[in-house]
């Protein structure tokens, strides 16, 4: 049997100094998922040991967690694939955020930067009695935004956020495209003008990290660069939304 | 005792899901300004965001193109053409379904509601999948006649979830996000707060509310294979339980056909849905034998009864016998990434087996509780057969028992039900507040007894011998998986009695390694699997006494179904000396439209 050391960041701010480096035996075992190496710690050598986790395959977002270096979610995220080549696989907490104990990190900034972008729909006054209709094409180019489970990974590897809170961020900015994309949404002008602030669009430096720690392979980069592009094409857009809502209660045309 | 340090709401809701999200929102649209929703995870996080294939509701959007054939395309019905589906067909295989179990009443309630609250949802934004000419699109789904699955790709829980949780927000609804409820406090009959843990500050707190609402979900992790989150440890039928409440039908406990193998991680219905096979070891596709005219369609506890018969008869696949294959080549490239992209990246990253090229393993898995808290159609908690009311408390979603559901729900009628009965316990709520409730005075010291439970955790044995709850829970798990699972009879499950009530025992000695108050998770471990303890022992003595066959309940020695004895609801009451008292409820049947017949598929 192989036996893989596992190194946990530690830290509870109400008794330690600064975090440390805590190491624990874990069998290598097909199937195993970094998840299941914490659990397995947390159940049978140290149950002190803190993180979030629940649903156990990507669609929950808790569990988002740095593994040598890199932002990812553990729960699907097999062990083996992470053992270096000292046998070691190192796991800390989503960087740039507060800590709250050991890899449980605090995400106030990024619930009030998903506050900010008022994620919900702000739909036409008129609405019909069955459905909006939507052709496919729309709803595919909302496909990845809807799909975004706020783990957080892209927020904390952004290096904009990690300078600066105030940024909104690539995780509400997604959830911005997904609102101002939707032709049901009726205030794309407003939502356009808040994300021109010196906090939204154009702050994001187009660094592509947020791409590579999506767990679900969404690209916020390219939803931003959509968003400054129609910024830039603000009342055109909002006319062009004013028209498609004359007729989302009609069936769309088929060729 | 009330103290002005006391937490208090109009409105509090235990469970950020689709019930409790639903209620919360629609209690406040409806005029009550202080309403609060309590999760132990951030509400984003529940288990509603897990279901994948769709949502049931009779929109006749869709028709197969062949009007013969239980599976093969589909295409969008014509404008002007004829519908094929109805919320009476809705209700007819809802009630096949729950193999007359479920109470008729409140099953035509939630498929006349289910048009509506689609619709509903899709104003508020959430983005469905869509036919060419832009209706919301559906696919078939296991018991359903017709399709009637309205669907987002194959995460359509989570574009819900998601929807209904940004309303809330809109809507002002106060969230405490990491809050666990430890206690629910039911004096004369009349529910007047709970105690809560902050966890993150491990502080506890008396919060007092008008009317206290419970969308705690579901329990399936006192199963060893489960598709279930690790949240989905049943505190709420068990706060009710130490309440003095009743749990009604507990011993209904949906086992998943399609649970990735050994993993127990969903592998959604929609994959059948779609027209995915389930083949043996030798490449039969078995269901032929056992639901010859539904085949993989056929309800899950049919389907989940014919896999593990499969199984144990030798004719599994993997190395240990103990899985299924599902196959879904044939669906092709195009349609498995745009329908099922999910699924495929669950096989993908668990099994390493992409669906595209080769079956997926799969087996049962603990799925969905048919039973829970039981309620009526406005989510009012009731306390006997009667329909006794306690006084300011509901329930919705999967911890409560409406009873929609009965022996066995079908797919896609759980986000239905949730949404629809938290929806309506939302408005019942705010007539209850506007009718002129009141806060109510507290008899006891709930806040120092469970300081107490909590110190006892950290403290040092008398005898120096100590256990950890992770060991109980895993024994649990061992003896519900062997004992209380697909198949039972009369020796297992006493077998499983003695087991639990051993465990109860060894409970006493648990001890937590983590001594500390900020983000003691070590201590929500323990808490949580006293909870499994608690309604475990009442699934195990309500289907020890249940000597029938009926929709998931499976008794080998009593293989069929006895409608004169049984066509009735258990009402499981805590009783401190020995186990529950099992006390029985009439099920609502319109004998003349609906009564119960052989439930063939």
């Amino acid at each position: 049997m192989t036996n893989v050391t596992i190194r946990v960041q530690r830290f509870n701010p109400d008794v330690d100094q600064k975090p440390h480096l805590d190491e624990f035996q874990i069998e290598l075992t097909q199937g195993k998922t970094i998840l299941d190496a914490l659990h397995e710690i947390k159940e049978e050598q140290d149950g002190s040991v803190t993180f979030r986790r629940s649903c156990r395959h990507a669609i929950c977002g808790s569990c988002a967690m740095n593994v040598n270096g890199v932002n990812m979610l553990v729960c699907d995220a097999p062990l083996k694939d992470f053992v270096d080549r000292r046998g070691r696989v190192t796991i800390r907490p989503l960087p740039y955020l507060p800590i709250i104990k050991d890899l449980v990190v605090d995400r106030t900034s990024f619930w009030e930067q998903y506050q900010r972008v008022k994620p919900w729909l702000l739909p036409p006054d008129d609405v019909p009695e069955k459905e909006f209709r939507m052709s496919p094409d729309e709803v595919k180019a909302l496909q990845d935004a809807e799909h975004c489970i706020m783990c957080g990974a892209c927020y904390s590897a952004c290096q904009v956020v990690a300078m600066s809170k105030k940024y909104i961020g690539p995780h509400a900015l997604l959830k911005a495209f997904l609102r101002v994309l939707d032709p049901r949404d009726s205030a794309p002008g407003e939502r356009l003008t808040d994300l021109d602030q010196g906090d939204g669009v154009f702050r994001c430096h187009t660094i592509f990290n947020c791409i590579d720690a999506c767990p679900k392979h969404l690209n916020p980069t390219q939803a931003i660069e959509t968003l400054r592009k129609l910024v830039m094409k603000r009342q055109a857009f909002e006319a062009a939304r004013a028209q498609r809502q004359q007729s989302l209660d009609q069936p769309i045309s088929v060729e | 005792m009330s103290q002005s340090s006391d937490i208090t709401h109009d409105v509090l809701v235990v469970g950020a899901g689709l019930a409790g999200t639903w209620a919360a929102m629609i209690a406040s649209q409806a005029g009550v300004t202080d309403v609060a929703i309590l999760s132990k995870l951030h509400p984003l996080r529940s288990h509603s965001g897990a279901a994948q294939g769709g949502i049931a509701a009779a929109l006749n959007n869709v028709r197969p193109i062949n009007p013969n054939e239980k599976r093969g395309d589909l295409e969008p019905i014509p404008p002007g053409d004829d519908p094929i589906d109805s919320w009476e067909l809705h209700m007819k295989d809802t009630i096949k379904g729950s193999a007359w179990l479920g109470d008729q009443n409140a099953i035509k309630i939630m498929v006349q509601d289910a048009i509506d609250i689609v619709y509903t949802y899709e104003h508020m934004g959430c983005v469905f999948s869509r036919t060419p000419d832009g209706r919301i699109n559906q696919r078939r789904f296991g018991g359903h006649s017709v399709p009637r699955a309205n669907f987002a790709a194959d995460w359509t829980g989570h574009v819900l979830l998601h929807t209904v949780y940004e309303q809330a927000c809109k809507q002002g609804v106060k969230f405490y996000s990491e809050w666990y409820a430890l206690d629910l406090i039911v004096e004369d009959n009349v529910c007047k707060g709970l105690v809560a843990i902050d966890i993150t500050t491990g502080e506890l707190h008396l919060m007092r509310a008008k009317a206290v609402m419970f969308g705690t979900g579901g329990y399936g992790r006192a199963w060893r294979i489960t598709s279930n989150a690790t949240a989905n440890t049943g505190d709420g039928v068990a706060l009710a339980y130490n309440a003095g409440v009743p749990l009604m039908d507990m011993e209904f406990v949906q086992f998943h056909p399609t649970g990735l193998y050994r993993h127990g991680i969903l592998m959604s219905e929609a994959c059948r849905g779609e027209g995915g096979y389930l083949v043996n070891n030798s490449g039969d596709r078995f269901m032929e034998d056992y639901a010859p005219d539904r085949m993989e369609l056929a309800p899950r506890d049919i389907v989940s009864r014919s896999e593990q018969t499969e199984i144990d008869e030798g004719r599994g696949v993997e190395a240990d016998g103990q899985g299924i294959h599902l196959d879904m080549r044939h669906l092709g490239h195009e349609r498995i990434l745009e329908r099922l992209p999910q699924v495929r990246e669950i096989a993908l990253k668990f099994a390493g087996v992409d669906i595209i090229d080769h079956p997926a393993p799969i087996q049962p898995t603990a799925h969905y509780s048919m039973g829970g808290i039981p309620a009526d159609v406005n989510g009012q908690v009731i306390r006997d057969a009667d329909g006794t009311p306690v006084t300011g408390f509901y329930a919705a979603g999967e911890c409560a028992c409406i009873s929609v559901h009965g022996a066995n729900r079908l797919g896609t009628n759980s986000l239905l039900g949730a949404s629809v009965f938290g929806r309506r316990a939302g408005y019942a709520i705010a007539e209850f507040i506007q009718g002129g409730a009141q806060l109510q005075p507290i008899q006891g010291n709930p806040l120092e007894r469970n300081r107490q439970r909590i110190a006892r955790f950290k403290s040092d044995p008398a005898n120096g011998k100590t256990e950890s709850w992770a060991a109980v829970a895993r024994e649990l798990k061992d003896t519900m998986t062997t004992n209380v699972g697909i198949f039972r009879n009369e020796t297992r499950l006493r077998k499983a009695l003695d087991d639990i009530k051993r465990l109860q025992e060894h409970f006493g000695q648990v001890r937590v390694m983590d001594k500390s108050a900020r983000f003691n998770t070590d201590i929500l471990g323990a808490l949580e699997t006293k909870h499994l303890l608690t309604f475990s022992e009442v699934i195990a003595a309500s289907a020890l006494a249940r000597t029938e066959s009926r929709g998931a309940h499976s008794r080998t020695d009593h293989d069929a179904p006895d409608n004169g004895n049984w066509l009735k609801h258990t009402l499981a009451h805590p009783n401190d000396d020995d186990g529950p008292t099992l006390s029985y409820k009439a099920v609502d049947i319109d004998w003349d439209n609906h009564p119960p017949e052989v439930r063939k598929y």
